[in-house]
């Protein structure tokens, strides 16, 4: 981790590449469903949504349900395509 | 959505704060010249970035924009007399010029403290029917925005002003929100448009109900309708020496054809909708309250008023401490009925002021779930956010346009083949040379 991603992720940024991710699979007509996510964004969404949590719902970013990834940069969220093996 | 840490460096606009610190880099847009009619007329307060001043012109038709608080004993300056080219505190006498000089100070006479010190001043344009002011450190002012509608003759430019009891972003963000334009305003496009559409299982007749709005649509640049039942569009954004502008593109009701709106943000107050004559300007006036300006070029004149018809002085009126609005009541008879969609009477800037401050005060963005149609606002999102890193970091913030002529910024509504370049709609925004504005385009 760089020295940003120590500090608490900036989701403007994850969030704004995360959808035009999610264009860009549209563009190929590729169907998304699911969001990989660095652990610490994952983190971040949970600790925004303690209800969310508690309620047993899944955690999701612009539709979608995330995934907490390890291999996952912090700002280069990752799509999961319908035919991708996840 | 964004951390708590986020929504708040995005949303308080305080003269201490990030956000504040960014926002008093560009222009801003402070008040209505119409407040100001002539040489030492009443003066205005003038709240603004959670700050306030006091406006004035003096006796040779000059402005001055000063902090409101006198600064011996700190009482109003918008209480003060305006005279022999200066504003006078009521309190002890002291008077101020326009550029903050202290001209007297009557309880101290004698004294060289008028001649070593001065009254906070801000530098002040005229410019489209509103007094801009730059609050930011001297010798850092940007490029003036001269926008194209600036340049027409005073009686065709048409100001209208609201004021809504919520955080400037809520209502900003609408400002670049295309998705919900075939859904909210579903009452105000049965005016202009009458005819059957629908959201989601919710059939609607599409027959005129919100009749007070007079101006007829092609006046106000609203000629193309809304060709298209997609309420889902696909959005595509690009990066501009302003800013950004992007496209919401949507599945035209003609086989082949696709449906476009495009919008250019001019950052950070400033939005060029899709088809219209002028602009939608969101300026701050503290944490919890903003100004909403609309300006629009109105041809042949007959500006005055354009903008005001068809919204109920009980809700809004647009003379000066008049200009709050205030959420009407819905009519839940005609919503039931099918009649009415929202139930709000007065149009876009109503239906879409109720649902900005039914958000509350300052919106707590880590409950919200954005879906893809709402890029145009999370891209808004990130160069703010990106400027307030610069600025921190002693950089300047994005989209000041230096080099670039504003009047080259246009919105278009146009209905074009499907894979056609809609950028082509606005070659200006990119920095190409200027050509008219797009209103209504059919190719």
């Amino acid at each position: 981790m760089n020295e940003r991603d120590r500090s608490s992720p900036r989701l403007a940024i994850v969030v704004d590449e995360a959808c035009t991710r999610i264009f860009d699979a549209w563009e190929q007509r590729a169907r998304v469903t699911a969001l990989r996510v660095n652990p610490a964004v994952y983190e971040a969404v949970a600790a925004a949504r303690p209800g969310e949590v508690r309620r047993g719902y899944p955690l999701m970013l612009l539709g979608l349900e995330l995934v907490a990834d390890q291999d996952v940069e912090t700002y280069q969220p990752a799509v999961v395509k319908e035919d991708d093996a996840c | 959505m964004l951390t708590q840490e986020e929504n708040e460096r995005l949303c308080q606009v305080g003269p201490d704060t990030p956000m504040g610190r960014v926002l008093r880099r560009y222009w801003t847009p402070a008040f209505q010249l119409g407040d100001l009619p002539g040489s030492d007329c009443p003066p205005i307060q003038v709240p603004l970035l959670g700050e306030s001043f006091v406006a004035f012109r003096d006796t040779s038709g000059r402005l001055g924009f000063l902090d409101e608080l006198c600064m011996h004993r700190g009482a109003s300056l918008a209480l003060g007399r305006v005279e022999d080219c200066g504003i006078r505190c009521l309190y002890h006498g002291w008077k101020y010029a326009v550029d903050g000089t202290i001209l007297e100070t009557p309880n101290f006479p004698g004294s060289t403290f008028k001649d070593r010190v001065k009254q906070g001043s801000y530098p002040v344009r005229e410019s489209g029917g509103l007094g801009w002011v730059y609050l930011g450190p001297a010798g850092t002012e940007p490029p003036f925005p001269s926008f194209r509608w600036m340049a027409a003759p005073p009686a065709e430019i048409a100001i209208s002003e609201m004021i809504l009891d919520c955080n400037w972003m809520q209502v900003q963000e609408g400002s670049i929100d295309s998705s919900h334009v075939g859904i909210l305003h579903l009452d105000t496009l049965a005016v202009t448009h009458p005819g059957p559409r629908a959201v989601g299982s919710f059939e609607f007749a599409g027959e005129p109900w919100d009749t007070g709005l007079a101006p007829p649509p092609s006046r106000l640049g609203f000629g193309l309708g809304w060709p298209s039942q997609d309420n889902g569009p696909k959005i595509e954004v690009e990066y501009t020496p302003f800013g950004f502008h992007y496209a919401a593109l949507r599945d035209a009701s003609e086989p082949g054809k696709q449906y476009v709106r495009v919008t250019a943000f001019v950052t950070p107050y400033t939005a060029f909708i899709a088809g219209t004559t002028g602009s939608v300007i969101v300026v701050p006036r503290d944490d919890t309250s903003c100004s909403l300006y609309l300006a629009a070029h109105v041809p042949g004149g007959a500006a005055s008023g354009a903008l005001n018809r068809g919204i109920d002085p009980s809700v809004w009126g647009p003379e000066r401490g008049n200009r709050r609005l205030r959420i009407p009541t819905q009519d839940r008879e005609a919503m039931a009925s099918g009649r009415s969609f929202a139930g709000f009477r007065g149009g876009n800037r109503i239906q879409d002021a109720a649902v900005q401050m039914s958000e509350g005060r300052i919106y707590d963005r880590r409950k919200e779930h954005l879906v893809p149609a709402d890029l145009a606002i999370i891209r808004m999102r990130r160069l703010l956010t990106d400027s307030l890193k610069l600025v921190e970091e002693g950089e300047k913030p994005l989209g000041l346009g230096e080099g670039y002529d504003f009047s080259n910024i246009s919105g278009a509504s146009a209905v074009i083949d499907a894979g056609a370049r809609w950028q082509d709609l606005v070659p200006g925004n990119l920095g190409e040379p200027a050509r008219p504005a797009v209103v209504d385009e059919v190719t």
